[in-house]
């Protein structure tokens, strides 16, 4: 799957959980860059993208993430492997 | 050595003129040992439980990152752990633990041998070990390259801007700039000093005062009428912050004099609309810590639960992070209390979103505003309380009236020869004291910033002046200079 197509659809989801229409993310935004994107939001936001993309991290991926690209890279990676 | 004393006076002026001064590979060696100084004014014997800690602390750092096997560097990271919570569990917790199982024991009814120790806590304790765990976490995450140069690391864990009360920094922030070259900057002093001052306003003012009457009436609640309770309460929030976050403006100053950058530990907390926000703004480096090493990876090992994993995780966390701050159980409660708000919050998080938007804006944000104020304000009785029973005792006669008084009655009492006291203090000065509330509101005001600037750089120098002399001046002629600790150091 394309890079560009994942942001998009995690973008959605990031809309929804976060409760903000508007936003919007790149592969360089971090948690400091939204504001309701706090520790407590990070969890439901994984476990979201989990179930849409139909895979499983583990606690070691999850925690080194540091922006969305690396987040986006790590589903990229699973979804074609 | 305390920030707001004569020492630290001649202190930092020398340490910083000498660091300087010297050249660079000199300068670690010059702070290190400024370090120790700094530490031993208090009471020299604890610094070797600091050496033990950085000796096991530096070489697990180094042995986790030459280990590929993951069974060994978890062992080494287990080590480190094991070490620095060891410290603390014997000089913080011992006797908690220890009385808890003599509780249990008299329940069964036997007999605890284990012996009652006296011991002072070691000062800081709970920020250092936390700040040392950071390091070998991260090097364990592969965040961080182990620290090779043993007296780096050791300025690492005792910088002593941040020793003793924090920020709690983690090494990605810090460890670099120890290693970087650091110039002589007018600008960097003038931020510098500024921060500084306006730390010790906050905490030789307005904590401090505030103090003198929250001490007189915490000293016995019974006296005291209703309302006298509430105000009580409620300047004990503004004390608590004055303290705290003035304590981390010293540091955060110090530090920026010589050209380093520590993180933020405050960003106005009594802005906060909901209490999920107001621990996003109140001891930021603590609780980024608990998220990132015990909240998130809870969290995510219970994440198919649910609403209930996260609730779960919430509890705990906050449990702990309150039994951080002492041996208690009041602190436990503290720290629960906060987390049975964030796990509400969190679960009706749409139902809140809703009202929110069927409410006027001018209505819901004030309200919102002084709901989590209030809330914060009764949760600190049991922080500020030694007992369950003091705590509640105030807690319950907040809105009650003593005998013979109408609720808002503030009753003076007076001692032969000396002026009428209110709350401890003459009338005036309860009044004085109160004024520096709005103060600080205002101040605050112009220190938030407006498009990447503080509010006051962009005043016209004809105001800014006469506003910096004020503070100054009431700092001069308001403070209280009568070595008062500060409320963190005993953590």
């Amino acid at each position: 799957m394309e890079h560009q197509k994942i942001i998009s659809e995690v973008q959605e989801i990031f809309r929804e959980v976060l409760d903000n229409d508007d936003l919007e993310i790149q592969e360089n935004t971090t948690a400091r860059d939204v504001e309701e994107w706090d520790s407590l939001n990070h969890i439901q936001l994984v476990v979201a993208i989990e179930k849409h993309f139909k895979m499983r991290f583990t606690t070691a991926e999850i925690q080194h993430w540091k922006n969305v690209g690396e987040m986006v890279h790590c589903i990229a990676q699973k979804h074609s492997g | 050595m305390l920030f707001n004393s004569v020492a630290f006076l001649i202190f930092f002026p020398v340490v910083t003129l000498l660091y300087f001064l010297l050249p660079h590979k000199l300068r670690w060696s010059w702070l290190l040992a400024a370090s120790c100084f700094f530490y031993m004014f208090f009471k020299p014997e604890y610094i070797l439980i600091l050496g033990f800690t950085i000796v096991v602390d530096y070489f697990a750092g180094i042995l986790i990152a030459q280990q590929s096997d993951p069974k060994r560097r978890k062992q080494y990271l287990l080590i480190s752990l094991v070490a620095n919570i060891g410290v603390l569990a014997v000089f913080k917790y011992y006797n908690f633990l220890n009385d808890n199982l003599t509780g249990l024991a008299t329940l069964f009814g036997f007999k605890n041998p284990v012996p009652y120790l006296t011991m002072l806590l070691p000062i800081g304790l709970s920020f250092h070990t936390f700040q040392a765990m950071s390091y070998t976490l991260e090097v364990y995450r592969g965040n961080q390259e182990p620290e090779k140069h043993f007296g780096i690391y050791a300025l690492y864990v005792m910088f002593y801007p941040q020793l003793v009360a924090g920020p709690i920094e983690r090494p990605q922030n810090v460890l670099h700039q120890f290693h970087q070259r650091h110039h002589f900057r007018l600008d960097n002093l003038y931020a510098g000093l500024q921060q500084i001052v306006w730390g010790l306003f906050k905490k030789v003012v307005i904590a401090d005062r505030i103090a003198i009457i929250v001490d007189h009436v915490y000293a016995q609640p019974s006296l005291h009428n209703g309302f006298s309770l509430l105000l009580t309460i409620l300047l004990y929030s503004f004390q608590i912050y004055c303290d705290f976050s003035g304590y981390s403006d010293i540091a955060l100053g110090t530090a920026k004099v010589m050209g380093f950058d520590l993180m933020k530990n405050f960003n106005f907390p009594f802005r906060s609309k909901t209490v999920t926000e107001f621990w996003r703004r109140w001891h930021i480096s603590l609780y980024t810590w608990f998220s990132d090493y015990l909240y998130t990876p809870l969290a995510i090992a219970q994440r198919d639960r649910g609403k209930w994993g996260v609730v779960f995780a919430i509890l705990v966390t906050f449990s702990v992070s309150g039994l951080w701050h002492g041996a208690s159980w009041t602190f436990v409660v503290y720290g629960l209390l906060h987390g049975m708000a964030l796990s509400y919050e969190s679960l009706n998080k749409k139902y809140r979103k809703r009202a929110a938007k069927n409410t006027p804006a001018w209505l819901y944000a004030p309200f919102s505003l002084l709901t989590t104020f209030f809330f914060c304000s009764a949760a600190w009785v049991y922080f500020r309380s030694g007992t369950f029973a003091q705590a509640n005792y105030i807690l319950g006669h907040v809105f009650t009236r003593q005998p013979g008084h109408n609720y808002f009655e503030v009753p003076g009492h007076q001692v032969w020869g000396e002026p009428v006291k209110y709350l401890g203090v003459p009338a005036s000065e309860l009044f004085g004291t109160l004024a520096l509330i709005p103060l600080l509101l205002l101040l605050e005001q112009l220190l938030s910033n407006r498009k990447n600037e503080a509010v006051l750089q962009r005043l016209p120098a004809a105001v800014r002046w006469p506003i910096y002399y004020s503070v100054l001046f009431l700092l001069i002629f308001l403070g209280v200079y009568s070595k008062n600790n500060f409320i963190y150091f005993q953590f």
